[in-house]
């Protein structure tokens, strides 16, 4: 593991401050707490300052709370809604980096290894997302350090008393590990993410601050505390690993722009999509791979994000074709990118990869009567980008019995999965299948027919047609396990010249009903 | 890539190896019902000259007609390579006409563009942009167009379905066609055709009664 950069936000008024937002702020200067119910009582959840300063306290039963100050306004929590609004944050933190964890109920955790220097340095990151945060009404902590664990614990309790020490910390905080265990050992037990009965059980061994627990024995000590503890410490220490699931997962490559003035134009965003594109494409020459499917994110002042992804159908690593891709894209969404408020970062994800093959690249000029394979799944490329991948399309046979299920049209994105029958014209010549297909089959009315035998005059689109020549009947047997009817196909010619793929349902008589006809096909 | 004006062999083999060094040529039904066959028209057409780079059909969402569209089965056994055929459906006219010229970008391949009924014929600035983004790289455009209007393309086809010549009622034959030669930039226009596509031979046929007649019709004249 590389010198990793773990940043932990703590968001301590997560549920107050959510609802003050909303416009739910308490009016007169009154105090806004929420509370639960737990373990049969009313207890306090999460308080606004004005309540901390008033004496209140978490995991207080309300009806105390309200004894001490009458005026309280008290909100039944809403886990879901805090917890939305801690996705939110999240999303918004991705313009920092592709890696955020959410930390429930109340933290985060931002990967920012090696994105320090894009914001100033990591002090810089840390007091601008804290001072963004503020703006948009969430009160925070955060701290940086090699782990998550130590991160969280230096954000959560390097408290006001530490205040002076917290910033000291941050302003030295080095990588090894020896340091991050420095730093921790002043913090109380709870510094180590533990559950509130391993944390009970420690103080009660008369171990307070995890500078004791690390110098307590290791051995009888485990037995009795339980692993918890002495994991979270290694977590913490960087001795044991922690996996941690993103929120969206990471990009295998990703780059990242951010910008001093919010940018506006489409011009802009296209400057920063090349820049971005080549910071990507070194990353990817290190992989030997190309890009199958890149997202631009754009990230807003407003804090809403866009997304622009593109997809190729081979591996591509080289700028200008991913930029003509991304200007399609653009072309696009270019009105509905709603820049009113700028963008102040974007990121380029490649969410799917794979490798080039190198060897089998042909070299330019060796081939200049016909375009190569290349060039054309750079066409498919460009086409789908601008008309979407369900507009452009290449032909699939399937072994299959029903017409309509013997062939299809997919994607021209990507390679298709199985190798399918090859269908070559009939030594003949003649056309046994049509050249257009109606999906569903077009019923007509029969005027007249022979018994058993093709129609003779037919009516179709209000006009009638005279039949003049007729092959057939092609049975075809429907599956039985979906309780289609056999079908008797019939090549039909009309006075016109005109071919017609028709075909009744069922056997002739079978039934009182007269047996339907439809137009399945038109041949050339 | 200059039109030689002379064909080397008379009737519509000779045409159409002057057509084959022509970058845009137009085919549209000569009546209401004739689709079909001006689509099997233009597909063979195509299927004669497709080379490694493939075809290309690019069409307005209204060219597929509503209910289904092209059924590949029926397209291969027609003598189209599925494995070199890229459909594209667009939306609107012009997203179609934008594919084709993207297509056109491949050297050496052949762009079928095909427009819907509704709507105003193509104008010549539409129709000339194909010509050139089809000469700068080698490729080959056959516009399948129902309107008729003012074009850039070499050549104009009317295309209606022909009989089948079978005596026996129960076979059908090749698929034939009428075609009538509307416009010709590089020669006379009005010549007439009955041809047969032979889909395995990836070859027209010119019916035999019409080849007679104007073998023998010189004859008559000098007696």
């Amino acid at each position: 593991m590389k010198d990793a950069r773990w940043l932990a936000i703590y968001l301590p008024r997560l549920a107050t401050d959510r609802l003050i937002r909303a416009g739910r702020a308490p009016a007169d200067d009154r105090a806004l707490v929420v509370y639960a119910k737990q373990a049969n009582a009313y207890q306090l959840t999460g308080m606004d300052a004005r309540a901390s300063a008033l004496g209140l306290r978490l995991a207080m039963s309300l009806a105390d709370a309200r004894a001490m100050q009458p005026s309280l306004e008290a909100v039944e929590a809403d886990p879901e809604e805090d917890g939305r609004a801690l996705d939110n944050i999240a999303a918004w933190c991705e313009r920092f980096t592709p890696v955020v964890v959410l930390d429930s109920p109340e933290g985060l955790f931002l990967d920012i290894t090696g994105c320090g220097h894009l914001f100033g340095g990591e002090e810089h990151l840390r007091q601008h997302i804290v001072t963004r945060l503020r703006a948009q009404g969430f009160v925070s902590r955060a701290a940086i350090a090699p782990t998550p664990g130590a991160a969280w614990a230096f954000a959560r309790y390097a408290t006001r008393k530490a205040a002076n020490l917290r910033d000291q910390l941050q302003a030295s905080l080095g990588s090894t590990n020896e340091d991050v265990a420095a730093k921790l050992s002043p913090l109380p037990v709870e510094a180590l993410r533990l559950d509130p009965q391993p944390a009970a059980l420690l103080r009660r061994l008369g171990l307070k601050t995890i500078g004791q627990v690390m110098q307590a024995p290791r051995s009888s000590f485990t037995a009795r505390a339980g692993a918890q503890a002495m994991l979270r410490l290694d977590q913490a220490l960087g001795r044991a690993q922690e996996a941690l699931s993103p929120r969206r997962p990471a990009p295998m490559v990703f780059a990242l722009r951010r910008f001093v003035e919010p940018i506006f134009s489409a011009e802009a965003v296209l400057k920063v999509a090349e820049d971005l594109c080549a910071d990507a494409a070194e990353k990817l020459e290190l992989r030997g791979a190309g890009v199958l499917r890149a997202e631009l994110i754009l990230f807003g002042v407003d804090g809403r994000d866009r997304v622009i992804g593109v997809n190729v159908s081979r591996p591509l690593r080289a700028v200008k074709p991913l930029m003509r891709l991304f200007r399609e894209k653009l072309n696009v969404v270019g009105e509905n990118l709603d820049a009113e408020f700028g963008f102040e970062a974007a990121r380029l994800d490649v969410v799917r990869l794979a490798t080039i093959d190198e060897s089998a690249r042909t070299l330019a000029g060796v081939e200049e009567t016909a375009a190569s394979a290349e060039q054309i799944s750079s066409i498919v490329d460009i086409l789908s980008a601008r008309l979407g991948p369900k507009r452009v399309l290449r032909a699939q046979v399937h072994d299959e019995h029903a017409p309509e299920r013997a062939a299809g049209w997919r994607s021209a994105l990507g390679k298709s999965k199985k190798s399918a029958p090859v269908v070559q014209p009939a030594r003949d010549g003649v056309q046994r299948r049509p050249i257009r297909l109606f999906a569903p089959a077009q019923i007509i009315e029969v005027m007249a027919s022979v018994p058993d035998g093709p129609p003779i005059r037919f009516r179709w689109r209000r006009v009638t047609r005279e039949v003049v020549r007729a092959e057939g009947p092609e049975r075809i047997a429907g599956d039985w396990l979906k309780r289609e009817i056999m079908r008797d196909y019939y090549r039909i010619e009309d006075k016109q010249g005109r071919r017609y793929w028709l075909y009744r349902e069922g056997h002739y008589g079978e039934g009182d009903a007269a047996p339907r006809w439809f137009v399945h096909g038109l041949f050339a | 890539m200059s039109p030689r004006l002379a064909p080397a062999e008379p009737g519509f083999a000779g045409l159409a190896a002057i057509m084959a060094a022509q970058p845009l040529h137009e085919a549209g039904p000569a009546g209401p019902g004739a689709e079909a066959a001006a689509l099997g028209f233009t597909l063979a057409l195509a299927a004669t000259w497709v080379g490694p780079a493939g075809l290309f059909w690019a069409g307005e969402d209204a060219a597929f007609g509503e209910e289904g569209g092209p059924y590949p089965v029926g397209l291969a056994q027609y003598g189209i390579a599925l494995d070199q055929l890229i459909v594209v459906r667009a939306k609107k006219r012009d997203e179609a006409l934008w594919a084709a010229e993207q297509a056109l970008a491949a050297r050496g391949a052949v762009v079928i563009c095909a427009l819907g009924a509704q709507g105003k014929p193509l104008d010549l600035k539409a129709s000339r942009r194909l010509l050139l983004f089809a000469e700068r790289s080698g490729s080959r455009c056959l516009l399948l167009q129902p309107a008729n209007g003012p074009s850039a393309a070499w050549t104009r086809w009317s295309i209606a379905p022909a009989e089948s010549e079978s005596e026996d009622p129960r076979d059908l034959g090749l698929p034939a066609f009428a075609a009538e030669l509307t416009r010709n930039r590089a020669g006379p226009s009005g010549a007439r055709f009955t041809l047969e596509w032979n889909a395995h031979e990836r070859r027209f046929a010119e019916r035999f009664q019409e080849k007679c007649e104007a073998v023998f019709r010189p004859e008559v004249r000098q007696a």
